[in-house]
């Protein structure tokens, strides 16, 4: 006989709130259904009521983890309306504000894995190395969380000291590639709680239009760094992790394999820092009338931003934003199917979901 | 077609009107979002979502359509007659969601699909949200 079993909205396993409503035959799961929306908070309107200095604070607070990478894919966006080129020195800080904050992102969520998978050691360890990431982040903007780093035309602030920055990275790489990788790649408990757990097929992802690292661990190839690269991404050196399984396990090793390329690209721009402005200084900003669309590789995949202005206006005539929860999420349907009712919060949680994004 | 691109050659239907600061979007001419999700799907492109405008006076509305086709972002822009478009949900199974959403948020139909409530609750109406707010 069959039962349905609510986790959510509020719930042990879950961060934020959102309803996985189940489906059960005894302890397996038949199928399942998403209710979103209990952090809706209509930004998108709201944007069309502020200015461009207004904007861009309001959306720094779509996201508490991707704030940065929210800016930076809206000033892009505001860039191509306003026609302004950010200068070489900025594309280079926006690469590295990008990777350490997907550092903290993927740190943060091996920590909330660890401890939904019992390994309350790890989940302390993880959050101890993510206070490094943080520390840099404040080092740079003296903000741990919204950054206020990204203007039209560049950045707020400078990176004055890149050798600093860069010792605190290699410490951090250090610590990753001894203890933090090793511990998820090889450590019986990850294994075992994760191998063949929430599979989501290559054909699934594909037809869901999943993206990031979920993506890439069911065989997916694909990261706009690569794609279609913009700041400075074009002449950096990394590889993009992609693992065919498509299980918890398979999200693990990519997000893990994908902090040490961070670190690469981090080494990389610190050390090749271009001399010279970091913005455009204080132009007159004229809006062309149009709509121009920006798109980021955040740490949980593809944002978008499609921005409309009608020119001399005070405000945008619409902003929608695309984030990567969004089309992530609905493939937590078919990755719960058949797994057992215990291993549902693992698998929710594998997704690195994010519903203050999902609900903007 | 004004100009040879491989990347378009491939596609079976619609021509590319324009390039947009990197957004290459297809002329509306006979297109409708069915035949170009069709198309597009067997190309291998990736649904991106769909923004939904509210055009001035009594225009209605406006979507455009956004793929990715190997990095590249393909656009398409449909107004939307009485506030019925025809759903691309069962060609696209992305599309699910931002359909709903933009049902619940503007009202507007997607016809030939069942809706199931995102980010509304029970008792809630369609198209409150962002639409008549704002009046």
């Amino acid at each position: 006989m069959s039962y349905k079993l609510p986790m959510g909205p509020y719930h042990p396993g879950l961060e934020e709130p959102y309803k996985l409503e189940m489906i059960c035959e005894g302890e397996t799961i038949s199928d399942a259904k998403l209710h979103i929306g209990f952090n809706f908070r209509g930004i998108e309107h709201l944007a069309e009521t502020r200015n461009y200095v207004q904007l861009i604070a309001l959306m720094e607070r779509v996201c508490g983890i991707c704030s940065f990478i929210h800016t930076f894919t809206l000033c892009q966006a505001l860039e191509k309306l306003t026609g302004l080129e950010p200068p070489p020195r900025a594309q280079y800080i926006r690469v590295i504000m990008a990777e350490l904050e997907r550092l903290h992102s993927h740190v943060l969520w091996a920590g909330i894995a660890a401890k939904l998978m019992g390994f309350k050691t790890m989940f302390m360890a993880c959050f101890a190395y993510r206070e490094q990431v943080m520390d840099i982040l404040q080092a740079i903007s003296g903000n741990r969380v919204n950054y206020s780093m990204n203007r039209i035309g560049g950045v707020n602030r400078d990176i004055t000291d890149p050798q600093a920055i860069l010792n605190m990275v290699k410490g951090l790489e250090s610590a990753i590639t001894s203890e933090l990788v090793p511990v998820f790649t090889t450590s019986w408990t990850a294994r075992t709680r994760c191998a063949g757990v929430g599979i989501l097929t290559h054909d699934k992802a594909i037809s869901c239009g999943v993206v990031g690292p979920n993506a890439r661990a069911s065989g997916v190839a694909q990261d706009l760094r690569r794609a279609a690269p913009y700041a400075a991404y074009a002449e950096m050196d990394f590889d993009v992790p992609v693992q065919p399984d498509g299980d918890v396990r398979a999200r693990l090793l990519v997000r893990a394999l994908e902090l040490l390329e961070s670190c690469r690209i981090l080494r990389q721009a610190l050390e090749k820092l271009p001399a010279g402005d970091f913005n455009c200084g204080e132009p007159k900003m004229v809006f062309m009338t149009g709509t121009a669309i920006s798109r980021v590789e955040a740490p949980r995949g593809e944002v978008l931003y499609s921005v409309s202005w009608k020119q001399n206006a005070r405000n945008p005539s619409r902003v929608h934003v695309r984030t990567p929860t969004y089309v992530n999420m609905p493939a937590v349907r078919w990755m719960v199917q058949g797994a057992r009712v215990a291993d549902a919060p693992l698998i929710q949680a594998s997704v690195d979901p994010c519903y203050s994004c999902t609900d903007r | 077609m004004t100009e040879t691109d491989p990347l378009m050659e491939r596609l079976e239907v619609g021509d590319v009107a324009s390039d947009i600061s990197g957004v290459k979007w297809f002329a509306a001419g006979d297109l409708n979002p069915r035949q170009l999700a069709e198309s597009l799907q067997k190309q291998g492109a990736r649904f991106v979502t769909i923004t939904a405008y509210e055009l001035p006076g009594e225009e209605g509305f406006c979507l455009e359509y956004l793929w990715d086709l190997n990095g590249q972002l393909l656009g398409f822009s449909n107004k939307v007659a009485n506030k019925a478009v025809p759903s691309v949900f069962d060609i696209c199974e992305a599309a699910d969601w931002i359909e709903r959403e933009i049902h619940e948020e503007y009202a507007i139909e997607f016809t030939g699909r069942t809706y199931e409530p995102l980010l509304l609750r029970e008792g809630d109406t369609p198209g409150v949200n962002l639409h008549e707010v704002s009046k």
